[in-house]
């Protein structure tokens, strides 16, 4: 009986029993948590930015939204890219004439009919010299709310323009 | 069933064993983990500005130019909707829905003269002062008083039909009040730096066809000036409170008859009486004329920089708004400026703090590089404006050298609360971190350091990340670091105040300011799509002169969106 009295006393007073060994372990686990070395927050980087250009009719024209293609349409010399309504002005869509287009006439008379695009590519752009004060009101209002939607891509000059690119 | 139980009495049998183990070193050990847990939870703090804010600083706009970068503005004013045009100045008696003026450096002194708001838009009426420091002691200026002398000196100058006025002064109540008077008085003034040799005063005079000139009496050879400068009808000096007794009206010979000398305090001693203490009415539609500063270029000559009264509002505005709300200047600090204030980051801080009813404390001795220790001693301030080139010498001359085995660990223990997002408080650690670096400063009240660094100034005057943080850590301030540049008011861009990251290699500066927006161009299109466009720095916005201009320094937008100065 003596001896088994000495010999636990001995060993409950040592310090590398299991408890303390796992209690020891849990201290060095909560300092390396606290103590880690957390990552900086890095936010992705939004779309890389859209090149401003110059147009031509003829240039314009393919983005007319199908396939995968943006839908642009220029009013007054700028172009507008409204791929976000593409439903309205892309293929399939009320306003699809307009399309890579020059839709200012359209927009001022109210019509979305094939006439009212200028047929040669070559041409120089429309003047809109003809348009009555409720056309050019029109057009007006609906170049405001283009420019409040949508972003403004480029400019729209006639073929054979100084500033037209090469092609 | 009987094989679970065992299982079962196993486990008991075993947590039995272990805790039969627990002795005086358990019970020790689980105190300790209980005691950082506790630290742990109780020390953790929502960091002081979402991290999302300094993960993306600037936004950039969806369309660019060829050759160039996208356009970066502030986050308070986004692509689509105006730059900060003005101070948004509310006169007393419009109707509350209407938008505020832009207002002019009149509205500045008018509201300082006003005295503090109260949250509910309410007048307090508790004016800021303004003190000069000389050495170790501060004299102290009511604004009352500085409006009497502003009349005084304004109505002298109005009634010599001056039209320019040269004021070369050192930071003074009188560089201040001459400033304001042009204002009122409707006269263009040039601020000159002020320890020019007479010869290149003289030209800068030439240059600017100024026909009068305030400067320290004393301070310079008046018949050399004289002599290239025919247009010249007016002298004012300005006597030290030492030199005072002495005979400031003598005329170099020659000049006599068609100069006008006279004395800065015998002016106001004389006209006191017959001065008002308030300030003249004014049509506020008629923009008071500019103010011009010199900014040194690396040809002694210096260049010219024709300041309009909007460039100066826009950027006094954006630089209140630069801060947030929680750290703008209010009417309980004390604003030092320890740089020149014919530089104009320095200048229009100052013009914001007036505004904002702060307390204002001029250092005669304030310059590009100064001590700091020694331009600091006079008071106790609560935000202080230097330049980055005499925080940098302090830093590397003083801070540096003293950061011992000790500070170095307050340091540590500091930087991490920093690198966690919050400003460490004052405690144990922040007493140790500072026992070497910064025992010669009293800086008790000090909470916020205004830096700024010239584009084209001298690379080692840069500071890196590491600084930053060793002197938000050595002084206890937040700090914010701004880039100016030559025709931009105020700064071209200036950091978060709430952003404490140490990052490696110099420090960026922050997002563009909201009075302007910045671009980078002369990229070539191969370069472009990097992640991390780099070009010239070109600005445009109602605070840059001619609202457009492109620096000679190169800089890029990092990952943040904070722009950066490539070296």
């Amino acid at each position: 009986m003596a001896t088994e009295g000495t010999t636990p006393q001995a060993e409950v007073m040592s310090i590398a029993s299991p408890i303390n060994l796992i209690l020891l372990s849990l201290f060095v686990v909560l300092l390396y948590w606290h103590f880690r070395p957390k990552p900086a927050v890095v936010l992705p980087r939004g779309p890389a930015p859209v090149v401003f250009r110059t147009y031509t009719p003829k240039t314009l024209l393919e983005f007319n939204g199908e396939g995968d293609r943006p839908v642009f349409l220029a009013v007054r010399g700028r172009v507008f890219d409204v791929t976000p309504g593409k439903n309205f002005y892309g293929p399939g869509g009320p306003y699809e004439n307009f399309a890579g287009r020059d839709a200012s006439r359209g927009l001022a008379h109210q019509s979305f009919d094939e006439e009212m695009l200028t047929k040669d590519l070559s041409a120089p752009l429309d003047d809109l010299k003809d348009l009555d004060a409720d056309q050019l009101e029109n057009l007006q209002s609906w170049e405001e709310r283009f420019s409040e939607k949508y972003l403004v891509v480029g400019k729209l000059v006639a073929e054979g323009d100084p500033e037209a690119p090469a092609s | 069933m009987a094989d679970q139980s065992s299982i079962l009495q196993q486990i008991d049998a075993a947590l039995d064993g272990l805790v039969a183990d627990w002795n005086i070193y358990t019970t020790i050990f689980a105190g300790i983990i209980a005691a950082f847990v506790v630290y742990s939870v109780s020390s953790s703090q929502d960091p002081d500005v979402h991290p999302f804010l300094l993960a993306r600083q600037s936004t950039g706009s969806p369309i660019r130019q060829k050759g160039e970068s996208a356009t970066y503005r502030s986050l308070e004013t986004p692509h689509g909707f105006p730059l900060r045009l003005g101070l948004n100045v509310k006169d007393t008696g419009a109707p509350k829905w209407t938008a505020g003026r832009r207002g002019d450096l009149r509205d500045i002194w008018k509201a300082a003269l006003r005295g503090s708001l109260n949250p509910d838009g309410t007048v307090a009426g508790e004016q800021g002062k303004i003190y000069t420091v000389l050495g170790k002691q501060a004299i102290e200026h009511s604004l009352s008083q500085v409006t009497q002398e502003l009349n005084v000196i304004g109505r002298h100058l109005q009634k010599s039909e001056v039209k320019t006025v040269a004021i070369c002064l050192t930071d003074s109540v009188e560089l201040l009040t001459a400033i304001f008077a042009g204002a009122f008085y409707g006269f263009k003034t040039i601020i000159v730096p002020h320890n020019l040799p007479a010869e290149t005063l003289s030209a800068h005079l030439q240059h600017a066809q100024a026909d009068a000139l305030i400067a320290e009496a004393g301070s310079l050879d008046l018949s050399l000036v004289t002599k290239e400068n025919k247009q010249l009808s007016l002298v004012l000096w300005v006597a030290k409170y030492g030199n005072r007794h002495m005979d400031w009206h003598e005329v170099p010979e020659g000049v006599k008859g068609d100069l006008n000398v006279s004395v800065w305090h015998e002016l106001v001693e004389e006209q006191k009486d017959l001065t008002s203490l308030t300030v003249p009415e004014y049509d506020p539609n008629t923009p008071p004329p500019g103010l011009s500063t010199v900014w040194p270029s690396s040809s002694q000559a210096g260049e010219f920089i024709d300041f309009q009264s909007d460039n100066l509002v826009s950027a006094i505005a954006a630089l209140n708004s630069a801060l947030p709300r929680t750290q703008r200047f209010s009417p309980s600090d004390l604003v030092l400026s320890i740089d020149s204030l014919a530089r104009s980051y320095p200048l229009l801080q100052v013009m914001n703090a007036l505004f904002c009813n702060a307390s204002v404390a001029l250092n005669s001795v304030a310059g590009e590089k100064v001590d700091f220790a020694l331009a600091t001693m006079g008071v106790s301030p609560t935000v202080i404006i230097a330049s980055s080139r005499t925080m940098s010498d302090y830093h590397d001359r003083v801070m540096k050298p003293h950061t011992g085995p000790i500070s170095s660990l307050g340091r540590w223990v500091q930087s991490r609360t920093l690198e966690a997002g919050n400003m460490p408080s004052k405690n144990i650690f922040s007493q140790l971190a500072r026992i070497g670096p910064t025992a010669e400063l009293s800086l008790d009240k000090l909470r916020l350091l205004c830096i700024s660094h010239r584009a084209d100034g001298d690379a080692s005057a840069r500071l890196s990340s590491e600084q930053l943080t060793d002197l938000r850590v050595y002084t206890g301030a937040r700090v914010v670091y701004a880039l100016t540049g030559p025709g931009i008011a105020g700064a071209i861009a200036q950091t978060n105040v709430f952003d404490y990251r140490c990052l490696t290699g110099p420090s960026h500066f922050g997002s563009p300011l909201s009075s302007i927006e910045v671009t980078l161009t002369g990229m070539s299109e191969a370069n472009v799509s990097d992640s991390i466009p780099e070009g010239q720095i070109a600005v445009s916005g109602p605070a840059v002169v001619s609202s457009k201009t492109t620096l000679s320094s190169r800089g890029r937008i990092s990952n943040d969106n904070t722009l950066e100065l490539s070296s």
